[in-house]
């Protein structure tokens, strides 16, 4: 009985804290679909029937929610050790950038293994500045991130469209990669589309689940990210950790970016990315203390990205909606989990 | 004539702790009054409902027989009532005028001309000088103090309380303290010093008042009383007789600083030249006001800051290039001054925070059987032993970097028995244990897997007598084994009765007392302040 | 001719320059005061919106202004309720506000502001919006400097804690400076819609972010912040007088403020620092 009482103590306050935040988000969102002379409950049918009600829809759900997935490992990984990495849509561009070079010279299983370290590559080498000038300067990594994303997008599009350039075609996209070197999706059952990258992403979720919380490696990261002084104090090389968790963290965006071109789009174009890794972001906050937690996240986020289109096709609701959405979820749910503790007296 | 000050029946609970049980406080007008006490007696809180910044559950408070209520320090301040508390409130990236000022500007656009005359003239009353543009940063302690005071006369305070004033103080500068205080009542004031130092509080204060436990014990006319009694009042029993004898330590020298220089905080240089030496064995006591570079010797010692100058040896070998970790390794131990920003992890469950400083422990990670050299030495011991060959063999499994929960659980099991932290269970996070009790969790944590330099900051820190005196039981017994402990505390007298050897810092400075004079009292406190033994 | 070209170009840098001088003073604000800020853009874009919209609407020049700067205070309330009220992380809630403001603006973009438009849209007069950008570093110098709240705000922005124990209510003084945070945020973001007589999606398109860098490399202060943006709005003006005769790719002259900043980050002394409180409540 003295057992029961303080647990629902503790739920009882941040539902409290939370109730107010999320009637308002809640209350926004209706009030967004009331403004487009939308019904929402006639929006969340539509979002909800071209999400998950046919298997096509259903495929396509899952062709989006691949690279949001692998982007929130990404961002995921890097949270743990205390760091924001923002710059994963900058690493993801990079990364599917060497992989559509890489794709067009490289034959077979061989090539693809080779277009994925490609991409890694590229990721990782675009988030080491963030993470050494973190680890060396203290250089705020929000800010460096946020610098080498809009250096990475004009850097790729005058790429795309100058040198490397497909001299067939009008708009600025790269060579397409060889057909050997292409993942496309595979059929389960009879209907349902399931792309290797999404495999691949939920191998990297259970791997990055074992690795964090059963290796010695794991805790001194998480260590790292709950309290650097503690580490340190424990023997802990916070520089060391600050540079490979932004490194690995860069790598898994780069190969975001690479799976993004090798299992769906096949080159690399001038706005390739519809913002994965700022959705990315928002995957990673949702998903909780647990690396599992980022699979319903990215399938919530893929979900609405599908379902935004259609929304958007058959009842005008814009697609900014998806962005609103996103925000409000990230305030409702960092009421309770982003708190700060407050020092005590 | 009425009183200054009275409090009256004040009660103040947080959660299950009675912090204030109808505590009476009356003070003189113009007089300097002591509040003295044991840590968690309830001075500073009473203060600090005395300055607003806490509401009683009962009791009234009354400035010169007019009843107040102050719903926060503002209104204290308003009313004459001004504190200056344990850790200065100076902002150093601003500049002392500005530090002065704040909260109490004279408008909303600032005349810094005025305002400055307006400051060299409280400065000049009290013999002060200052440079008001000059960053905050610059200030010494005391300089940081008299400021402080300042502030209490720009606000026009009548009232003004100081917590442990003296704590950062050498005594020459203590000495000066009080004479400005003096002056103050002199001039007006009424002064309350919350303080657990007596020789002060008998050379200084008219009044004095005891608390203990959250309760008034007596309060008396210092002249009344002597330093034997305040002490019988303040700890509730007679004080132990003297500490018995220790075996004496080994000879052999475990670890040597020479020459160790080293730079702190804010850039400068804490320690200038430290050079000591530490047998097998021994436990070394450190003593010091705080800020004499402590902090700063335990940073370097351990491996976080780098020394810019000088050679430390362990065991005859360069410690220097060695990162934490291998000292860690080493053996060396640390309970760390404060558990919340450097011990401990708040909201992991105690078994994670029992790894902290451990998780690298060959018994805390598994090991594999899956390699090529295990593999062949079970073979080859299979052929001449038969069926021992597989308890034979275990030496050579592969260490592997996965963690070993089994021993993990039984080792935070071990940690928490070993002062008996009171805890609700193995998964509870840090934060749900009492200060006390994580106290007890951070040195059991220190004090376990073979020690071999246990390197302690104000060990006692939050603990009881009881648990106190178990903790340096416990560092004795692993002295006993062959370690060796350097023990850093702010009270000399926890030092006298604990330490084999104690040595004084100050300013950076490390002095020893000379041989015949290495247990006397006087002797280290002039060391303390920068005087010869 | 050459004082032609010389009169132009720096025409052309106050008039780039203007909306990132503002938008940079805004951070101050917000940074000096403890706030972490990295919403500049979603505010600046948000008052871009609400202001052609009215402007539209209302065909009113003054009223446009207004709902610019409310949008951008409110935005900007928002966030101080986020980061003060209910504790979240600053950056955390910074990319929230970023998020819902570029849903948002699409959202608003899509439903009110009829894209064949072609009436008047009688923005407030940019020009003195570029005024005021100029003479605004000076001016909060001077407060900051010169005023009871601006020395609260740096008191507040070094040590929130003992702050607090001299009677300064950070909670207070943040609310204030994160309004001040939304005022010149809406100032920014309606010169940026007036500048371009229109409103286009996601038309800030990373001034914000550039407007934070100038922030950092003129370390937290107001006047060489503004040299920064000066700084930056010229390289961009060169970039457009270059334009057609370019043999360097206009991307990398719009990469390079982001590298500058990228360098100033990675190069910074102690004297550079953000305000010590950052991030404490």
């Amino acid at each position: 009985m003295m057992a029961l009482a303080p647990r629902l103590q503790d739920v009882a306050k941040p539902l409290l804290r939370v109730a107010p935040v999320a009637a308002v988000a809640v209350g926004l969102i209706v009030g967004a679909f009331l403004f487009a002379n939308v019904s929402p409950a006639v929006a969340l049918s539509t979002l909800a029937t071209s999400a998950f009600g046919t298997p096509q829809g259903f495929s396509k759900t899952l062709e989006e929610t691949a690279p949001l997935l692998i982007a929130g490992i990404a961002v995921f990984v890097a949270l743990k050790a205390g760091l924001f990495n923002i710059g994963v849509e900058g690493q993801l561009l990079v990364g599917a950038f060497a992989a559509a070079l890489a794709g067009q010279h490289f034959r077979g299983s061989v090539g693809v293994l080779a277009c994925l370290l490609a991409g890694m590559a590229a990721g990782l080498i675009w988030a080491l500045p963030a993470g050494l000038i973190k680890a060396l300067r203290n250089g705020h990594e929000v800010i460096t991130t946020i610098m080498l994303n809009n250096i990475a997008v004009l850097t790729t599009q005058y790429l795309a469209g100058g040198p490397f350039k497909d001299p067939t075609s009008q708009s600025p996209r790269t060579v397409p990669i060889d057909a050997s070197v292409a993942m496309p999706s595979f059929h389960v059952g009879s209907q349902l589309m399931v792309s290797p990258a999404l495999v691949i992403g939920l191998a990297l979720v259970v791997g990055i689940s074992v690795w964090l919380f059963r290796t010695v490696a794991g805790y001194e990261l998480r260590a790292t990210g709950a309290n650097p002084t503690a580490a340190k104090f424990a023997g802990v090389n916070a520089k060391t950790m600050i540079v490979y968790s932004m490194g690995a963290s860069g790598a898994i965006g780069g190969l975001a970016g690479a799976l993004q071109v090798l299992a769906f789009k096949g080159q690399f174009y001038d706005g390739f990315s519809p913002g994965y890794g700022f959705t990315g972001l928002g995957v990673a906050l949702l998903a909780g203390n647990s690396p599992l937690g980022l699979l319903p996240s990215a399938l919530l986020f893929g979900a609405l990205a599908k379902g935004a289109t259609s929304m958007q096709s058959l009842l005008g609701v814009p697609k900014g909606i998806t962005y609103v959405v996103m925000g409000l979820l990230i305030v409702t749910y960092a009421v309770v989990r982003y708190r700060k503790a407050v020092a005590h007296d | 004539m009425s009183l200054a000050v009275e409090m009256n029946g004040i009660s103040k609970r947080f959660g299950t702790v009675q912090a204030l049980d109808s505590v009476c406080l009356r003070v003189k007008r113009q007089s300097i009054h002591a509040l003295v006490g044991e840590n968690g007696a309830g001075k500073t809180t009473l203060m600090r409902v005395l300055y607003g910044a806490l509401q009683p559950d009962f009791g009234t408070v009354a400035l010169d027989g007019k009843p107040c209520r102050f719903r926060n320090s503002s209104e204290a301040i308003r009313a004459g009532v001004g504190m200056v508390s344990q850790h200065y409130s100076i902002i150093p990236q601003i500049n002392c005028l500005d530090n002065l000022m704040l909260g109490a500007e004279p408008g909303f656009v600032l005349s810094r001309s005025s305002a400055k005359r307006r400051a060299d003239e409280l400065a000049a009353r009290m013999g002060f000088e200052f440079d008001w543009e000059a960053d905050a940063a610059t200030l010494s302690p005391s300089g940081a103090q008299k400021l402080e005071i300042l502030k209490l006369l720009w606000r026009e305070a009548r009232v003004m309380i100081l917590d442990e004033p003296t704590a950062m103080l050498s005594p020459s500068d203590s000495d000066a303290l009080y004479a400005s205080l003096k002056q103050l009542t002199e001039q007006g004031a009424t002064i309350i010093v919350v303080t657990h130092r007596l020789p002060e509080v008998l050379e200084n204060c008219q009044q004095v008042t005891v608390l203990r436990g959250g309760r008034n014990v007596v309060s008396a006319d210092v002249k009344d009383t002597n330093g034997p009694m305040l002490a019988e009042w303040i700890v509730g029993q007679s004080m132990h007789g003297a500490p018995d004898r220790r075996p004496p330590a080994s000879d052999e020298i475990v670890l040597e600083a020479i020459g160790l220089s080293a730079k702190g905080d804010r850039g400068n240089l804490a320690l200038k030249s430290v050079g000591f030496k530490v047998r097998k064995g021994e436990i070394l006591g450190i003593a010091g006001v705080d800020g004499s570079g402590q902090r700063e010797l335990f940073r370097a010692l351990l491996g976080l800051v780098k020394p810019v100058q000088g050679k430390l040896l362990y065991r005859g070998r360069n410690l220097i290039p060695a990162t934490v970790a291998d000292r860690l390794r080493q053996g060396f131990r640390i309970i760390v001054e404060d558990r919340h920003e450097e011990g401990v992890i708040d909201d992991w469950p105690l078994i994670e925070n029992a790894a902290l400083g451990l998780h690298w422990l060959p018994q805390m990670t598994r090991k594999t059987a899956v390699c090529a050299r295990y593999a062949f030495m079970r073979f080859a011991l299979a052929v001449r032993h038969g069926k021992q060959a597989k308890q034979l063999a275990v030496p050579y499994l592969r260490q592997t970097g996965w963690i070993d929960f089994a021993a993990r659980r039984r080792e935070a099991q071990r940690i928490a028995d070993r002062f008996d932290t009171r805890h609700g269970g193995l998964h509870q996070p840090m934060s749900s244990l009492s200060g006390g009790n994580q106290q007890r969790f951070v040195a059991g944590r220190a004090l376990s897997n073979d020690p071999q330099l246990i390197l302690a900051f104000q060990p006692s820190r939050g603990l009881d007598i009881s648990a106190s005196q178990k903790l340096y039981q416990t560092i004795r017994e692993e002295c006993g084994k062959g370690a060796s402990a350097i023990v850093v505390s702010f009270d000399l007298d926890e030092l006298m009765e604990n330490c084999d050897r104690i040595v004084a810092m100050c300013n950076g400075r490390m002095a020893e007392p000379p041989k015949d004079k290495a247990r006397d009292r006087n002797a280290i406190g002039r060391l303390m302040v920068g005087a010869d033994a | 001719m050459i004082s032609d070209a010389l009169s132009n170009l720096v025409f052309q840098t106050v008039i780039l320059a203007s909306p990132l001088i503002l938008a940079a003073l805004g951070g101050y604000f917000s940074e000096r005061s403890g706030v972490v800020n990295i919403a500049l853009e979603g505010k600046m874009l948000m008052a871009a919106c609400l202001s052609t919209v009215v402007v539209i609407h209302t065909q009113s020049p003054w009223l446009s202004l207004a709902a610019g700067i409310l949008a951008a205070t409110v935005f900007s309330g928002v966030h101080w309720m986020m980061t003060q009220v209910y504790r979240i992380d600053a950056v955390v809630s910074g990319m929230a506000i970023n998020a819902i403001s570029l849903g948002g603006s699409n959202f608003v973009n899509s439903k009110m502001i009829d894209p064949r438009y072609s009436g008047p849209m009688p923005y407030f007069w940019a020009g003195a919006l570029w005024a005021i950008a100029m003479a605004a570093p000076a001016l909060v110098w001077a407060y900051s400097r010169w005023t009871r709240s601006g020395l609260r705000l740096m008191a507040v922005g070094s040590d929130p804690d003992k702050a607090r124990t001299m009677g300064v209510n950070p909670l207070w003084v943040r609310c204030l400076a994160l309004a001040g945070t939304g005022l010149l945020c809406g100032l920014s973001g309606t010169l940026i819609a007036s500048n371009a007589g229109s409103f286009q999606d996601n038309m800030t398109a990373g001034r914000g972010y550039i407007a934070l860098a100038a922030l950092i490399l003129g370390g937290w202060r107001p006047v060489p912040t503004a040299l920064a943006c000066l700084a930056f709005g010229l390289f961009q003006a060169i970039e457009l007088s270059l334009q057609g005769t370019v043999r360097i790719p206009s991307q990398a002259w719009n990469s390079l403020p982001y590298l500058v900043a990228i360098l100033a980050i990675a190069g910074f002394s102690a004297k550079n620092r953000a305000p010590a409180g950052t991030g404490k409540l």
